[in-house]
């Protein structure tokens, strides 16, 4: 890699005044885990000439619980520990298991939340430094007719990576918050709103980020009462892997009957993908099969594949029917 | 003087430390980090060599500039390896355009990209067998040709007269991928040359005796001035025979600077250029009569060794089959040369002809263990069939003759499949014993241990010769200046050097009892050694204690060579594989829940041992079927899958349970090296297993979920 000045602030606000300011300046980055950073160092992805770490910055690493049962979680919290908390993993199983699902015991051991939903990439042509992608400044997305057994089916183009997070559909799906810190103070973000697609945003990036924000918390708001939640992934590899496909679900039941779901997909496009009208779907209705059949149909609806990624929608839908008959 | 005895190996009633589970010698060592690889070393005033190797396989360099990583601060070296205007004919070893060497490996890695290299990239880039198949393109292989026939075997014409014949045909397309050695160290060496006219050479390579004559040529010295040392190694697979162009860069990097040299492959530059196991299409026609006999085969098979010939076994591998014809050819590609990889050929053959006769067997309506038997005249192959079938359960499985249904549960399925293996061996290794006044005694040869466990048989042979025990005998292996040893390919490294370490032990036995016998009032012959001492074997009261015998020998230390003997070592390997899987029919994710695997290979020396190298060759073969693919782009012609985040391997989720049976009917009192018929027949199997659940046959390697998953969604 590059060399680099390390730089250690100790408050949000002096690490936020270490980052760039413009759009497309990437003479600085944000550290926390290193495990994603590290290696897009290491590749030539990104060289920047400074590195801003913010593991000094202290009150960053806490799980807190509001009086009103909402939770706060700082972008410093590690994903095991998150993982292994014993409240986090009874009253949001979805968030437990997602990040349990990430990389592999050491991963998790280093990796933090906030440097989990503001990883970059795994697209095969992204990360091949040799590969000038449109991601990487190019003008040409290679998988669109490359090998693409990992890429989008929904929401491509002109970038057709999916978004690698686990957490991120899991958060999405329970509504959570982002408090982004930046020189000028503070604001709030959804996290649905925090991940754009390749058509809506920035192609270089993911997020809504500016470059000099930084992910300060998220806060998960306290669930109305009855919610049952899981965050089902499937990888070709158990050992440790990234999604193929993913299944983010936090459902009320009323009886037999759905009263209300959330439900986002992970791993099949370039962002979190909640599928509203597959949630209207179920409310209402018994999860029977033709409900589940129903509704798989539904989320999957307008899915594009590509030369070697159809396999991803009987896969999602199966994943989706797993997920329901988890829960019910 | 006594004539010489023949050495021989004792009844295995008789032995006291071989045939029993000896723990390896350098355990301790290996998992304290004690043990020091070519990786580990480190010397004074050495640098750090890196390849610039441009990662597009056919070019015409235009701009070779290596001048400015001379101003990279720690740059100590640099050297264009080719020039502008040269070509780069494939990915590899040939598209290694310059060398750096530093003070740090980071600087090495800066002086690299300081370099201006440019190139001209030819298209298309001829990674891939379509763009190899297609007329239209340049002929870039052996010969001006991009594909060569290699082997035919059988009549064609008979056989496929025998095919009109037959009451089931089947024709069917059978793919493997190419596959990698991963050996968890790299290529490369470490030399240690700081001027004169010796240098000790560091190298992780399977062939110690067989280097010190090209590291003394890249060296520019005398072969007997050049020991080459693998103490230990993280793994060979076939891909490490030779010091490679990383071997002699480094000879003569260290011989211009005088100083030593680290050169060892990036993880990357591995996947490159550290050989590779050659991919496969078959297209095999197959047909068997009612009963369940195959009577005739037609079977044409591709290899993909990108430069390199590639491997293939000949068809119809172990079965006998009446008619049968077999052709292979030999695609080329502009990327690195396939290597031997353990089992060069096999594995790709036996997954083509496995699966065919799986298919056949559940066509034909006969149970696939059955059918199998039907087909195999070897009796040693019927009764490790029953043996691995017993093991995993078959009798009590319901799918014998019909698959499980694709019905949204989990189904269980059962897969077999057989290997074979030569292990030959031959004449040339040799072994000094040496005891010592003192009562040490050391057993040296120049053999090597790649991780296999060969280091413990060196001592462990010894031990049971004088009635010690394994730690009591220090083993020295892996120098090129210890007596010659062979390389370890093709499984001779136990048929090799274990006669002649037997031998020398022998000897050691019969000169040491010549000098001994008399203070114990005694022939020569007549003693025993047992439990650290030796008895007359006419009067058990007189003995000497293993101290007092040694400190008999005076001043001098008594040494005796041995030599390979043939008499010693056997040949011939069978084995039998099962594979249970479960497979999820909604979502296509399979597991291996279960693999059994028997092999023969006459006398086994440490259980131990040879059951850890069944263990790692069913995972490499479960690795091969679950996961493992080289991929490129056709059109950008790079090596997607250079690294091991997307060139994925077997990790500890995949490792099912396992269950490695060496096969104790066999009554050869004789050594052969056992590594290889193991990692033949998994991936068949499991491929087997996997049809064997829900019906599903896939034909193309790895069985990934999404094949699974368009598989069982056309099904269902
Ligand atoms: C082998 C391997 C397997 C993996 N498997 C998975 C997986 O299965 N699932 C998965 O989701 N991920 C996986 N990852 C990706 C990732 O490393 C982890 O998810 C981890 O959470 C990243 O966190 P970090 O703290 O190490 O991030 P870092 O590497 O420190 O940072 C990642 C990125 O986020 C930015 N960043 C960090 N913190 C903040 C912040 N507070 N605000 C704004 N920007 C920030 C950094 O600038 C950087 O660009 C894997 C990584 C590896 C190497």
């Amino acid at each position: 890699m590059k060399a680099f000045e390390l730089q250690n602030p100790v408050t949000l606000a002096e690490a936020a005044r270490l980052l760039p300011t413009k759009e497309g300046d990437e003479s600085a980055r944000l550290l926390a885990g290193g495990q994603d950073l590290l290696t897009e160092l290491k590749h030539h992805l990104v060289e920047p000439d400074r590195i801003v770490n913010l593991k000094h910055v202290p009150g960053l690493d806490a799980i807190e619980w509001g009086a009103d049962g909402g939770l706060t979680i700082g972008a410093l919290v590690t994903l095991q520990d998150l993982a292994e908390d014993e409240r986090v993993r009874r009253e949001l199983p979805i968030l437990a298991e997602a990040a349990e699902s990430v990389g592999s015991p050491q991963i998790r051991a280093m990796g933090t939340v906030g440097g989990n939903l503001n990883q970059r990439p795994r697209c095969w042509y992204y990360r091949n430094e040799h590969a000038v992608c449109l991601k990487k400044g190019g003008t040409e997305c290679f998988a669109y007719e490359g090998r693409n057994k990992y890429n989008a089916i929904l929401g491509g183009g002109p970038s057709y990576i999916v978004h690698p997070s686990d957490l991120a559909p899991a958060l999405v799906a329970l509504g959570a918050q982002l408090m982004l810190a930046s020189p000028d103070g503070q604001r709030q973000v959804a996290a649905e709103d925090f991940f754009t697609l390749p058509s809506e945003g920035n192609v270089l990036r993911e997020t809504v980020l500016a470059p000099n924000e930084i992910l300060a918390r998220i806060v998960v708001p306290p669930p109305a009462s009855g919610m049952k939640s899981t965050y089902l992934k499937f990888q070709e590899r158990s050992s440790y892997d990234f999604a193929l496909s993913a299944v983010a679900v936090c459902i009320w039941m009323d009886g037999k009957k759905v009263k209300e779901v959330r439900m986002v997909l992970g791993a099949v496009a370039p962002k979190p993908w909640r599928v509203k009208r597959a949630e209207a779907l179920l409310a209402g209705r018994e999860l029977d099969a033709d409900a589940l059949k129903a509704v798989g149909e539904e989320a999957l609806r307008g899915a594009e594949p590509l030369a070697e990624n159809g396999y991803k929608v009987p896969l999602t839908k199966g994943l989706i029917v797993r997920a329901l008959q988890k829960l019910s | 003087m006594r004539a010489r005895s023949e050495p021989a190996w004792k009844p295995k009633k008789d032995l006291t430390v071989l045939n029993r589970d000896i723990p390896r010698v350098d355990g301790p060592e290996k998992v304290t980090g004690a043990a020091k690889y070519t990786h580990d070393i480190r010397l004074p005033r050495m640098v750090y060599a890196r390849f610039w190797i441009h990662p597009y396989p056919r070019l015409n360099l235009t701009k070779v500039d290596v001048a400015p990583a001379l101003k990279v601060k720690g740059v100590v070296y640099v050297k264009a390896l080719k020039e502008a205007g040269e070509d780069v004919r494939y990915q590899g070893a040939d598209a290694a355009i310059a060398v750096v060497a530093a003070e740090t490996p980071e600087a090495a890695e800066d002086g690299l990209r300081a370099m201006i290299i440019e190139a001209e990239e030819l298209y298309p880039p001829m990674v891939t067998a379509e763009q190899a198949l297609d007329e239209s393109s340049p002929k870039i292989g052996r010969g001006g040709k991009n594909v060569n026939v290699r082997e035919e075997r059988g009549d064609e014409e008979a056989a496929n007269i025998a095919l009109d014949t037959v009451d089931v045909l089947i024709e069917e397309s059978y793919s493997l991928p190419v596959q990698h050695h991963v050996c968890l160290e790299t290529h490369g060496s470490v030399v240690d040359y700081r001027g004169g006219d010796e240098a000790t050479v560091y190298t992780s390579i399977q062939n110690v005796s067989g280097t010190n004559a090209s590291a003394a040529r890249a060296l520019e010295l005398d072969a007997d001035k050049v020991n080459v040392i693998t103490h230990h190694m993280g793994g060979g697979f076939g891909s490490k025979f030779g010091i490679g162009i990383e071997g002699s860069t480094a000879c003569r990097i260290a011989k211009e600077l005088g100083r030593p040299v680290h050169l060892m492959l990036t993880r990357g530059d591995e996947f490159l250029m550290g050989g590779n196991r050659s991919g496969s299409q078959q297209t095999i026609v197959g047909g068997a009569s009612k009963d369940g006999r195959l009577v005739a085969l037609v079977a044409k098979a591709d290899r993909f060794g990108g430069t390199g010939g590639g491997a293939f076994a000949g068809l119809p591998y172990i079965y006998k089959v009446e008619n049968s014809f077999f052709e292979s050819r030999s695609i080329y590609t502009a990327t690195d040369s396939s290597r031997a990889m353990r089992a060069p050929g096999h594995p790709q053959a036996s997954f083509g002809m496995e699966s065919m006769v799986d298919e056949l067997a559940f066509a034909v309506g006969i149970d696939p263990l059955t059918f199998r038997k039907q087909n195999l005249e070897d009796p040693v192959y019927h009764r490790q069939l029953d043996r691995v079938a017993k093991e995993i359960g078959w009798d009590a499985h319901p799918n014998k003759t019909e698959p499980g249904a694709v019905d949204g549960t989990r189904q269980v399925g059962i897969g077999f499949a057989i290997s074979q293996w030569g292990s030959r061996s031959r004449p040339g290794s040799q072994c000094e014993v040496r005891i010592e006044p003192d009562g040490r005694i050391t057993s040296t040869t120049g053999t090597q241990d790649l991780g296999t466990g060969s280091r413990t048989y060196v001592a462990a042979i010894v031990a049971e010769e004088f009635g010690l025990e394994v730690g009591d005998v220090t083993a020295r292996i892996g120098e090129s200046a210890f007596p010659t040893s062979a390389g370890s390919g093709g499984s001779v490294t136990t048929g090799c050097s274990a006669p002649a370490i037997k031998d020398a032990a022998h000897n050691a036995r019969e000169a040491f009892e010549a000098r001994i016998a008399p203070m114990l009032d005694a022939e020569p012959g007549q003693l025993v050694w047992r439990g650290g001492e030796v008895i007359s074997a006419q009067d058990p009261q007189k003995s000497l204690t293993w101290k007092q015998a040694c400190a008999a020998l005076g001043s001098e230390p008594l040494s005796a060579m041995g030599e390979w003997q043939e008499h010693l070592r056997s040949q011939g390997v069978h084995g039998a594989q099962a594979a249970k899987v479960e497979v999820d029919t909604v979502t296509g994710e399979l597991k291996v829940l279960k693999m059994v695997f028997i092999q023969d290979c006459g006398l086994v020396l440490n259980r131990l041992a040879a059951r850890s190298q069944v263990n790692g060759g069913q995972i490499q073969a479960l690795s091969y079927g679950l996961l493992e693919a080289r991929v490129h782009d056709p059109d950008l012609g790079l090596m997607l899958t250079d690294n091991l985040d997307d060139y994925k391997i077997a990790g500890v989720q995949e490792i099912p349970e396992m269950i490695s049976i060496m096969d104790d009917d066999d009554d050869r009192l004789a050594v052969m090296g056992m590594a290889e018929a193991n990692c033949i027949p998994g991936h068949g199997a499991i491929a087997n297993a996997l049809f064997n659940a829900c019906g599903l046959r896939l034909r193309d390697l790895p069985l990934t979920a999404d094949k699974i998953i368009m598989g069982l969604s056309d099904r269902s």
